[in-house]
Formats: C-alpha cells, sequence, structure tokens
C-alpha cells in the first residue's frame, strides 16, 4: 500500500496510540483528534486520504463528525471506517447511514483493518478515474459547442442572404436543434419576380446542414442569373446526388411568383401540400408533390417541370414542413392537416398569425420532435414592388428585335447533351425575357421531349401513368437513346416585332416518322402531370400547329 | 426486437418485419437484418411493415439505402401492410415511384 495520509478519530488515548503505532510502521503520516468537533477541524486542515472514526465521544459523536466530513470531501472520496466497540446491528448500521464506508468492531484484528483499507482505496480510484473522464468529456462538448456555434455563424451567413424579409412574406421557423434541417430560402428575380425555395432534409444537425450550403449557393446564383424553376431543380438535384450517400435527400418545393403577381409556378417534390388560401378563406386550393425528393434519383429520372396556377390579388400561399402538422402536444396528438385546414379556412384578417397561435396554443410548450417551418407568400397587386430597394438585377425586356435562331442537333449531340439549358438562355439573354422564362422552358421543353421521345425514339408515353411505370419509362428512354445511331432535331426560334411588345415562334421538327396527335390521347398523356401535352401548349400560346405526318410543330409566344 | 427477418425456402426472397417506430433509431438493426446473409444478394425484398406505428424520413432514408443494396434501378423492393398514414408519407415523397408499394 502506497503511503497515505490518515486522520484518526477516538475519545480514549490509549487506541489513539496504538492506532498510530501501526500505521506509522506501515509507512503511513497519522492525524488525531479526541472528538467529533476536533475531527472536522483536523479534516479540514489537513485532508487526509482517510478516517478511522470512534463513535461514541464528547462534544460531537462519530455520526455527526462523519456526515460533516463527507459534506467537505464533496465530490472527492475520503472512506471512513468506523472503529466502534457496539455490536448490535441497528448501531452498525447507523454507522452506515451516517455516511461511514464500513465498520471494523474492537477489538479489531490488525489484518482485517488493512484489507478493509485496501478495499476502500480500490474505490477510490474509481472515483478518481470517473472523475477524470467527466471532466475530460465536460471539455471537449464545451469545445463542440463553441465550434458548432461557429459553424453556425458561417451557415447563417451563407444561407440566411436572402430576401426573406419582403414585404409580402411571413415566416415560421422553429428549429429543434442548433442547426436546422429545414432550408428556407427567397430570392428576387432579375425580371421582379419573387422566387422561394423550402427545403426538408432526412434527419437534422450537422449532416443536413452541410449539405444545405452547396444547395443554397445553387439557388441564390442561379435565380440571380434569372434561370427557370426547372433548372435549378436540375442543377441542386445533381450536386446533391452526387454530395449525399444513398439515406440522405432533400424533400423541396421551389415557388417563383412572377413579377404581376398573378401566376405562380410550382415545383413539388417530397414536401406537403402547397395551399392557395383566396381572399376570404372560403376556398383552399392545393398542390400536392409530383416528383421524387431532391438527391434521390439521377436527372434522367427526374421530372423538373414546374406547374403553373393563376392566382388573384391578396391570394395567400402556404407552405410548411411535415414538423407543422406532425407537432405534438402534451398527450401525444398530432397537431394534423386537419386543423391546419381549419384554421386557415377562418375568415381572419390575419390568417398567419392565426395559424401560429393556433399551434402554439395546441403545442403548449411540448418538446418538438421535428423542425418545424411555415411560410406565407401573399400575391400582391402591382407586383412585388413592395420592397424598396432599387435592385441592379431587374431589368426590363429588350426593344423588340428581329432574330432568328436555328439549332440542328444529330444523334451523337442528343446523346451527350441537353440543349434545353443553352437555347433558354440564349433566348432569354437576346430579347431579355427573364420573366417568360419559366414558360418558354416548359413550351421549348414539351415539344423537344416529344421529339426526341416520341419522334425519335418511338416511346410509348402510357408507360409513365403506371405505378412503377415512371422508372422503367426513364430507364427505356436512356436505353434507346444511347442506341440511337441516327436522326435528328431542329429547333428554330425566330422573334419579331409586334405592336404593343413581341412574339417568338417557335419550331422543333425532327427526323422521325411522324406520329398521330389527338387531343385527347395526346402525346405526354401523363395524368401526374396535370394536362400536359398539346393541351398544355395551348394555354401557353398563341397559336400551336401540328404539320402532317406529325414531326413537325409549330408554336406562336406573344409576350407580354 | 423491432426488425425481424425471414428467408424463404429457395433463399431468393426476405421478408424483414418492423414494428414500433420506424426511425434513426432501428438504424444498426435494420441494415444488419440485409446484410447478414453471407451468400449472394437476395433477388426480392420484402418490407413487411404491419406493426410499424410510426415512421420518418430516416426510415425513408433507411429504405434507399436497401433499395441501392438490392440492386438500384434493377431491384424488386415491395413494401405491404402499410397503413393510411404512412400510405400517405410514400405517396408525398413519390417513391411508389421507387417501391412497389401494397
Amino acid at each position: 500500500m502506497e503511503p497515505l495520509r490518515f486522520l484518526i478519530v477516538d475519545d480514549e488515548r490509549t487506541n489513539l496510540l496504538v492506532l498510530r503505532a501501526y500505521l506509522e510502521q506501515g509507512g503511513h503520516q497519522v492525524f488525531q483528534a479526541d472528538n467529533g468537533a476536533n475531527a472536522v477541524a483536523a479534516f479540514e486542515l489537513e485532508r487526509p486520504d482517510v478516517v478511522l472514526m470512534d463513535v461514541m465521544m464528547p462534544v460531537m459523536d462519530g455520526y455527526d463528525a462523519t456526515r460533516r466530513i463527507k459534506t467537505l470531501a464533496g465530490n472527492h472520496f475520503v472512506p471512513v471506517v468506523f472503529l466502534t466497540a457496539l455490536t448490535d446491528e441497528a448501531s452498525l448500521a447507523r454507522c452506515i447511514e451516517a455516511g461511514g464506508d464500513d465498520f471494523l468492531t474492537k477489538p479489531y484484528s490488525r489484518v482485517i483493518l488493512q484489507s478493509k483499507i485496501a478495499a476502500l482505496l480500490r474505490m477510490r480510484e474509481l472515483y478518481r478515474v470517473r472523475e477524470q473522464q467527466r471532466d475530460a468529456i465536460q471539455f471537449h462538448h464545451q469545445r463542440l459547442l463553441q465550434e458548432q456555434a461557429l459553424a453556425e455563424r458561417i451557415f447563417s451567413k451563407v444561407v440566411h442572404r436572402g430576401c426573406l424579409d419582403s414585404a409580402n412574406i411571413r415566416y415560421l421557423i422553429s428549429p429543434a436543434a442548433l442547426f436546422n434541417g429545414d432550408l428556407l430560402l427567397a430570392a428576387r428575380r432579375p425580371s421582379g419576380g419573387l422566387l422561394v425555395m423550402l427545403g426538408d432534409f432526412t434527419g437534422h444537425g450537422l449532416p443536413a446542414a452541410i449539405a444545405a450550403l452547396p444547395a443554397a449557393e445553387i439557388f441564390y446564383e442561379m435565380s440571380a442569373k434569372g434561370y427557370s424553376i426547372s433548372e435549378i431543380v436540375g442543377e441542386i438535384n445533381q450536386k446533391l446526388k452526387e454530395l449525399l450517400p444513398a439515406e440522405l435527400f432533400l424533400a423541396a418545393c421551389l415557388m417563383e411568383l412572377d413579377v404581376s403577381g398573378a401566376s405562380l409556378a410550382v415545383w413539388n417534390g417530397g414536401i406537403p401540400d402547397v395551399l392557395i388560401r383566396a381572399a376570404h378563406g372560403k376556398e383552399l386550393r392545393r398542390l400536392p408533390s409530383r416528383h421524387l425528393p431532391l438527391g434521390v434519383a439521377n436527372n434522367a429520372g427526374l421530372d423538373r417541370r414546374a406547374e403553373l396556377v393563376h392566382l388573384d390579388t391578396g391570394d395567400r400561399i402556404y407552405v410548411y414542413t411535415d414538423g407543422l402538422t406532425e407537432a405534438v402536444n402534451a398527450a401525444g396528438e398530432m397537431f394534423g392537416e386537419e386543423r391546419l385546414s381549419r384554421s386557415l379556412a377562418e375568415n381572419a384578417d390575419d390568417p398567419f398569425a392565426l395559424l401560429c397561435s393556433t399551434l402554439e396554443r395546441f403545442r403548449d410548450f411540448t418538446g418538438q420532435r421535428d423542425d418545424i417551418t411555415l411560410l406565407e407568400l401573399t400575391s400582391v397587386a402591382g407586383g412585388q414592388n413592395a420592397v424598396t430597394d432599387t435592385s441592379p438585377f431587374i431589368v426590363a425586356p429588350h426593344p423588340p428585335a428581329h432574330w432568328r435562331v436555328t439549332l440542328k442537333l444529330k444523334a451523337d449531340v442528343l446523346q451527350q447533351v441537353n440543349p434545353l439549358p443553352p437555347v433558354l438562355q440564349l433566348v432569354t439573354e437576346l430579347q431579355a425575357l427573364h420573366e417568360h422564362r419559366e414558360r418558354i422552358y416548359i413550351i421549348v421543353a414539351e415539344m423537344f421531349s416529344n421529339a426526341l421521345e416520341h419522334g425519335l425514339l418511338q416511346l410509348d408515353s402510357a408507360l409513365k401513368d403506371l405505378p412503377q411505370g415512371f422508372a422503367e419509362y426513364y430507364e427505356r428512354r436512356e436505353r434507346a437513346l444511347a442506341m440511337l445511331a441516327e436522326g435528328w432535331i431542329e429547333i428554330e426560334l425566330a422573334h419579331e416585332p409586334r405592336p404593343g411588345g413581341g412574339r417568338l415562334t417557335i419550331q422543333v421538327r425532327d427526323s422521325g416518322p411522324g406520329y398521330a396527335v389527338s387531343e385527347s390521347a395526346g402525346f405526354t398523356a401523363n395524368k401526374n402531370a396535370s394536362g400536359r401535352g398539346l393541351a398544355l401548349l395551348r394555354s401557353l400560346c398563341k397559336t400551336v400547329v401540328v404539320h402532317p405526318p406529325g414531326n413537325h410543330m409549330e408554336v406562336v409566344y406573344e409576350w407580354p | 426486437m423491432s426488425v425481424t427477418a425471414t428467408v424463404a425456402d429457395d433463399g431468393k426472397q426476405i421478408t424483414i418485419h418492423i414494428s414500433g417506430q420506424f426511425n434513426f433509431s432501428v438504424y444498426k438493426e435494420f441494415r444488419e437484418a440485409y446484410q447478414r446473409s453471407a451468400q449472394p444478394a437476395y433477388t426480392a425484398y420484402v418490407i413487411d411493415m404491419a406493426g410499424v406505428d410510426y415512421m420518418d424520413s430516416s426510415a425513408l432514408g433507411m429504405l434507399l439505402l436497401l433499395r441501392e443494396r438490392a440492386g438500384g434501378e434493377r431491384s424488386e423492393v415491395v413494401i405491404t401492410n402499410c397503413n393510411p398514414e404512412i400510405r400517405k408519407i410514400f405517396k408525398i415523397s413519390n417513391f411508389d415511384r421507387l417501391f412497389k408499394i401494397d
């Protein structure tokens, strides 16, 4: 046994002498006291390693002294062994109750005393190790918190540089932890429109935050340059597919409110229904998720096209993550879609505030299981000029001019390149038609995909309507495209002025045999895509003509 | 055990039964259920959700991981016995395009 410091406490001098002799023989240092009060004082002064305590003493007895000494010792383990002449069980139990760790009855055996001390020292070692570990954990934990706080500041700078403070935007962001797994971004368009993205990563915390950074960068850069929602969806999807492991993905909804406030483009992949509330709340339109979340499928297997809906001034659009409807109260009930719809259906002046307070009352401070995010976007008359800053990005269309571009793409190019982004870029830059970009994208994409998929590759779109047919369809498309040996598609864009604006004529020809096009069956009769095909083109374009034998389509798009 | 697996007699199809909360807490168990086999991978996977009362997005992630292991685009993964809430989650995420939901 290593040399230790002992405090021996007994009111009988002879006992003290005997103990002292024995312990000093073993190489230990000894302090002594003759009653409980003196023992406490001596303990405070000398801070011994072990205490040997008598029970019956004047002034203060051993039980009391032990209680005080244990309190003084605090977190440090100082074994106290009672040396007592009492043999009845009750008294011995009281030793332990008073805080003693063991007892020995007099006359005691030196051997047994030594063994007991050895055992108690082993226990002390255990305490010491545990304390060290606890200190190390605390230290590292503090470090981690500091690092996270710093990381969060950088994260905020990247992610929160948008325009969520616009006058027609209200939002509720309530993360379940330091790093929010939900993403809410807003950017002003060069054309004056407003672009919003709500995302919900699988899980939350640091991994979600890390993945959010590139997604946010892409969103802000492409918004500023005037890219359409579809193009932004494609870029983010590709980036996340590359970066994220299979089990992580981003459910997302992108929306664009155009500068007039009369039209909304929506792409919803994995987010709950987007709700559109008419001015008095009577009507709630729903735009459900129609696509896979981002980061799951390759771009070839992801439909990136947005849906367009008409809006009236004062219409309010609500988009939220499932943390909202899955929020629980103390009884474990979920807030649910019903309560949400009912709240929004109320004829309130401020439906957003009403919904927030309804949610708060429901939750009643119950802990959050998931991040909660809610956004309200109001369609404002006269465009998005509700913001006072004069953004350098707002660009009016160039004066309508005459130009014509023809792009002929043979099989080898078609296999390698998606021509839509460059074509879009060309059209919008030449004529600065930024606010029409989404529509023009939809039109050209529709015409091109039909020329490619039905004209050249001879695929049957009915497959897309079946439950798992979607994946099958795109797989066939990939294979057919890879095997395409010959053929071509020609895209021609011609622009000319007209009174009050301009006229864009788009023609797409393909080298296929032509296909019969009927109003009802249509090409891309995919019900999921809500009225795609010919009907969609007719709704967006002034005129739509299919020249026989069906491999030449010509549409006219007029602006403004 | 929240996750149990049974293999068909021909050794080709594995059925994984999940019960309770299907979330990140069963990650390890779930992976082990289909990775246990040292033999060539199974040709068919069935996920039985009869006992599941709650599922979150990390469960969707785990299913994607299994699907990748099962061959990705070429995989045949069937998910059965889904209650209405779970069915709804699959519908919103459009995972019925990646899995056969019964």
